[in-house]
C-alpha cells in the first residue's frame, strides 16, 4: 500500500520508526525523542499503487512548457530556413494575387498600364520598389538550389551548411544589385 | 622542546596538506574573485500557480571548476540546495545535464563558462518541454519515440556457425557517427519542428537511430523498420533546418541520417 504523507516530515516518520523498534523511548537518544514527538501529530493516508499514476496525471495538467522561440539563439541554420519559408510565402502571395487581380481587373493590371504607371514614379522610389521585389526572389531561388544540393546528400555537414549558406547571402546580395540596375 | 609537546605535535614530515603555505619557496597568491551571474530558470511545482521565473546568482568563477555544470553545483551546494537539475558522469557521456545556454542545446558538463564577468548566462531546460521542477525536462515522450523504432537487432536467423552475426568492416564504417548518440535530446529539442510537432514527428534522436538499425548490415528487418517512416508526420517533418547538427555536444550529423532515409525510402 503506498503511504502518501503530506511534506518532508515523511523522512523523519520513517526515521522514527527504525528507532521504536529497538523498543521502549529509554534507547533513543534526547534529539530524535524531540523529532519522535513532534511527528506524533502527522497523519498518513494509505493509498493504492494505481494512485501514483492519478497523482503523476495531475501533477502534469499543471506543467509549464520550457521557453522555445524567445530564448533559443538565432543561427544561421535556423534564420535561413525560416526566411526561406517566409519569403516563399511572401513571394506567393504577391505571384497568385497579382494572377487572380488581373483575372478579375484585366484594366487596372495590365502590363502596359502598369510599366506606363511605373515610369512616371521618381527614382528612388523605383530603386527601392525593385529591390524589394529582386531580394526575396534571388534569395529563395539560391536557397532553393541549396536545398536540392541537399536533397541528393551534398553539402549536408555542418561546415557544408554554414558554407553554402553563405554563399547564399552573398549570391543574394550580387543577384539584387544586378537585377535593381538592369 | 620538551618531549610531551615533540610526542603531541602532529607528524608533519609525510602528508603534503599539512606544509605549510609559508614554508613553500614560492608565495601564495590569493585569487581577486572574479564575479559572473548567472541568470536561471526557476519553477516549482509544489507552488503550481507562480510562475516560472530567472533566478539570479552571482559565482566566483575563481573558486569554481570551469564549466557550467561546476557552476551550477556550487550553487547547489552554498548557495540555494533547492536548485534541481539532472547530472550523473560530468564528462559528457550520459547526457543527463542537457539543458539551454546562452540560447543552444548543450551538456552543462562540457560547455565552458564565458569568462567576461560583464555578461550574464542565461540557463534555460531544454526547449518546448514540459518542465518537472527547474531545469528538469519531461522526456517520457522521447523515450517512447525511441522505442518506437525498435531499437534493437532483429534478425530471426541466427548465422550458420551460431556464433555471431559477421559484418565487413566497410559495414561497419556505416554506423560511424551513429552509435555514439548518447540520447541527451539536445537535437530533438533544438529543432523549430519538433517544437510544433513533438506528438507526431519523431524528431532527430530518434530518426538518426532508425537510420542506425536500417544501416546496420547484421539486421534483417529493414522493410519493416522504414514502412513505420512511410507517412507525413514521422519522418516528413524534417524540413532541413540543420539546427540538430548545429547542436549536438557529440558533434554528431542527425540530419545528413534524416536525409540518407529520405533518399533510401525515396528509392522504395
Amino acid at each position: 500500500m503506498l503511504k502518501y504523507t503530506t511534506g518532508t516530515t515523511s523522512r523523519l516518520m520513517s526515521h522514527s520508526k527504525i528507532y521504536s523498534l529497538k523498543g521502549g523511548s529509554r534507547s533513543i537518544s534526547p534529539l530524535l525523542q524531540k523529532r519522535h514527538a513532534s511527528t506524533k501529530s502527522i497523519r498518513t493516508q494509505s493509498l493504492p499503487p494505481s494512485a501514483s499514476v492519478d497523482i503523476l496525471n495531475k501533477q502534469r495538467l499543471l506543467r509549464p512548457t520550457s521557453p522555445h522561440l524567445a530564448i533559443y539563439k538565432p543561427q544561421l541554420t535556423s534564420v535561413l530556413s525560416i526566411g526561406n519559408r517566409g519569403v516563399g510565402g511572401a513571394l506567393s502571395v504577391l505571384l497568385y494575387g497579382s494572377s487572380i487581380a488581373y483575372l478579375f481587373f484585366p484594366g487596372t493590371f495590365d502590363g502596359d498600364y502598369l510599366i506606363e504607371l511605373a515610369s512616371g514614379l521618381p527614382d528612388y522610389v523605383k530603386y527601392t520598389a525593385k529591390t524589394i521585389l529582386a531580394a526575396p526572389l534571388a534569395f529563395h531561388a539560391l536557397n532553393g538550389i541549396r536545398h536540392l544540393f541537399w536533397d541528393v546528400g551534398k553539402f549536408m555537414t555542418l561546415r557544408g551548411v554554414y558554407q553554402t549558406g553563405y554563399a547564399v547571402l552573398a549570391g543574394t546580395a550580387v543577384s539584387t544589385i544586378v537585377l535593381v540596375l538592369l | 622542546m620538551s618531549l610531551l609537546t615533540r610526542l603531541a605535535r602532529p607528524s608533519t614530515s609525510r602528508a603534503f596538506s599539512s606544509s605549510a603555505a609559508r614554508a613553500l619557496a614560492t608565495p601564495v597568491q590569493q585569487k581577486s574573485a572574479l564575479n559572473k551571474e548567472f541568470k536561471i530558470y526557476r519553477w516549482n511545482p509544489d507552488e503550481p500557480a507562480k510562475k516560472p521565473t530567472l533566478q539570479s546568482y552571482t559565482v566566483d568563477l575563481n573558486q569554481t571548476g570551469p564549466m557550467i555544470l561546476d557552476a551550477l553545483i556550487k550553487i547547489k551546494n552554498e548557495m540555494d540546495p533547492t536548485l534541481t537539475f539532472r547530472r550523473s558522469c560530468r564528462e559528457g557521456i550520459c547526457g543527463s545535464c542537457a539543458m539551454n545556454i546562452d540560447g543552444q542545446n548543450t551538456l552543462a558538463c562540457l560547455c565552458r563558462i564565458d569568462r567576461n564577468s560583464s555578461k550574464d548566462t542565461k540557463i534555460y531546460p531544454l526547449p518546448h518541454m514540459y518542465v518537472v521542477k527547474d531545469l528538469v525536462p519531461d522526456l517520457t515522450l522521447f523515450y517512447k519515440q525511441y522505442k518506437s523504432i525498435k531499437p534493437y537487432l532483429q534478425n530471426p536467423t541466427p548465422p550458420e556457425d551460431g556464433k555471431e552475426f559477421l559484418q565487413s568492416p566497410e559495414d561497419r564504417k556505416k554506423l560511424d557517427g551513429m552509435y555514439e548518440c548518447i540520447l541527451c535530446a539536445c537535437c530533438s529539442t533544438s529543432c523549430p519542428s519538433y517544437w510544433w510537432n513533438q506528438d507526431e514527428y519523431l524528431g532527430p534522436a530518434t530518426l538518426m537511430q532508425a537510420y542506425r538499425w536500417i544501416a546496420d548490415s547484421r539486421d534483417s528487418h529493414t522493410a519493416e523498420r522504414k514502412e513505420v517512416l512511410q507517412n507525413e508526420m514521422s519522418l516528413y517533418r524534417c524540413h532541413t533546418i540543420f539546427n540538430c547538427a548545429r547542436t549536438c555536444p557529440k558533434g554528431l550529423n542527425p540530419a545528413l541520417a534524416i536525409a540518407k532515409i529520405k533518399m533510401e525510402l525515396a528509392a522504395d
